[in-house]
């Protein structure tokens, strides 16, 4: 929202529908079945591989402050100012710095996003860029060391790994679903046409959603 | 949409956004920082029931808002126990508690239109490094608009799996609700730029 990367209204549409998007999945009942999973942080993770590094940050940033504003947007309910008081205020700037990573390598060009780069973009950005400011605040708030601290953080890596495979399975679906979805900035009208439109011949826009 | 607050006529209600911010603030600074014996953490939990109830609260309302942070709390206390004295690890595991609760009262005192405001004034001055506080606001207001559409999406998703007996799982559900949820937001985008919201 800065003046550099300036948006037009389409940007500011997806960046709303998508902090929208990240709030409702926070709300479902956790997927996954037998390990217990909420959805929301699919949704951060989806924000960098669908929306790009710029307009995603964008919608993390748009939900965080409404989180401030009180409300409960939050994966279980939770919200308000206590967040950012609590040890895990380090993973909420982390979702920011994390959808920049990942949008930054899954989105590096215009491509169709394949598995491998997908994968690494979700794993580097999603799990290590989140963890990397998460354990650090924790640390600080709560009086341990780093080490010990990130050793706490293991309990939560299983779930993780499991939320960036599916991270990955969903970026590609919707790439084959509705591939108009990562349609590029508005700020480059000459590139964004060619891709939309070879993209949007790729797969018919009659493909209605499965639901 | 429901929010955290808790309408009232306590003085933390009628306490403007911006200068209740600071006050907690300070509060939650000073309690974090200082370095506690049990005394001084007591009175420090004093300070905060004192306050849950100067707000209009009640002790219901101060268990209500440490039950939702009780896994966080726990997840804490059980690794302070791992690695510390029981001393240190009960001091900061309380005070932890403690400034999460302060917090919290922000949000139950303060109406989130108000606190909208009040982000909005705080991010003015920014106009300099090229911040648009407009536009975010804008935004800010826009998505909480946009979030009873998404639910509606997602009931409808939910609905027709049930109807067809599909059990939902992230590629059955999230899929079509990723797709609906991007079309939206072409329309959306579409409306926007004809009534020229531009940045």
């Amino acid at each position: 929202m800065t003046a550099r990367p300036s948006f037009g209204g389409a940007d500011l549409a997806r960046i709303a529908v998508f902090a929208a998007l990240i709030a409702v999945l926070g709300t479902l009942p956790a997927i996954g079945g037998g390990v217990p999973i909420t959805a929301q942080t699919l949704g951060v993770m989806l924000a960098g591989t669908v929306l790009g590094p710029w307009r995603g940050a964008a919608a993390i940033l748009v939900l965080e402050l409404l989180v401030l504003a009180g409300l409960p947007l939050l994966a279980g309910g939770r919200g308000g100012a206590g967040v950012f008081v609590s040890p895990s205020v380090g993973y909420l700037i982390g979702w920011i710095a994390g959808v920049i990573v990942i949008g930054l390598i899954v989105r590096a060009d215009r491509r169709r996003p394949t598995i491998l780069r997908t994968s690494v973009g979700v794993v580097l950005g999603g799990i290590v860029t989140i963890y990397a400011f998460g354990i650090p605040f924790q640390a600080g708030i709560t009086g341990l060391t780093l080490g010990q601290t990130a050793l706490s953080s293991l309990v939560f890596l299983p779930g993780d790994l499991i939320k960036a495979a599916i991270t990955v399975a969903l970026t590609l679906a919707l790439w084959r679903a509705y591939p108009r979805a990562f349609g590029q900035s508005s700020r480059r009208p000459s590139a964004t046409v060619g891709s939309v439109n070879t993209s949007a011949a790729d797969a018919p826009a009659t493909t209605e959603p499965r639901g | 949409m429901i929010s955290l607050y808790r309408p009232g006529n306590s003085p933390l209600h009628r306490l403007p956004a911006g200068r209740k911010l600071l006050l907690i603030g300070a509060l939650i600074l000073a309690i974090s920082i200082y370095p506690h014996t049990l005394w001084t953490l007591g009175a420090s939990a004093a300070i905060v029931v004192a306050a849950f109830l100067i707000a209009g609260q009640g002790l219901r309302g101060l268990w209500r808002q440490t039950r939702v942070v009780l896994p966080l709390i726990v997840f804490t206390a059980v690794f302070q126990l791992i690695f510390l004295p029981w001393m240190s690890a009960t001091i900061t595991t309380v005070r932890i508690l403690l400034v999460i609760l302060l917090a919290a009262l922000i949000s139950l005192t303060t109406q989130t239109s108000a606190m909208l405001d009040a982000i909005e004034r705080a991010l003015t001055p920014l106009s300099r490094i090229g911040v648009r506080a407009d536009r975010i606001a804008l935004l800010l207001a826009l998505t909480i608009t946009v979030i009873p559409v998404i639910i509606s999406f997602a009931r409808d998703i939910i609905t027709a799996h049930r109807a067809r007996g599909v059990r939902p799982g992230p590629r059955t559900f999230v899929v079509p609700l990723l797709v609906q949820t991007m079309r939206f937001a072409d329309e959306l985008g579409e409306a926007l730029n004809a009534r020229g919201v531009r940045s």
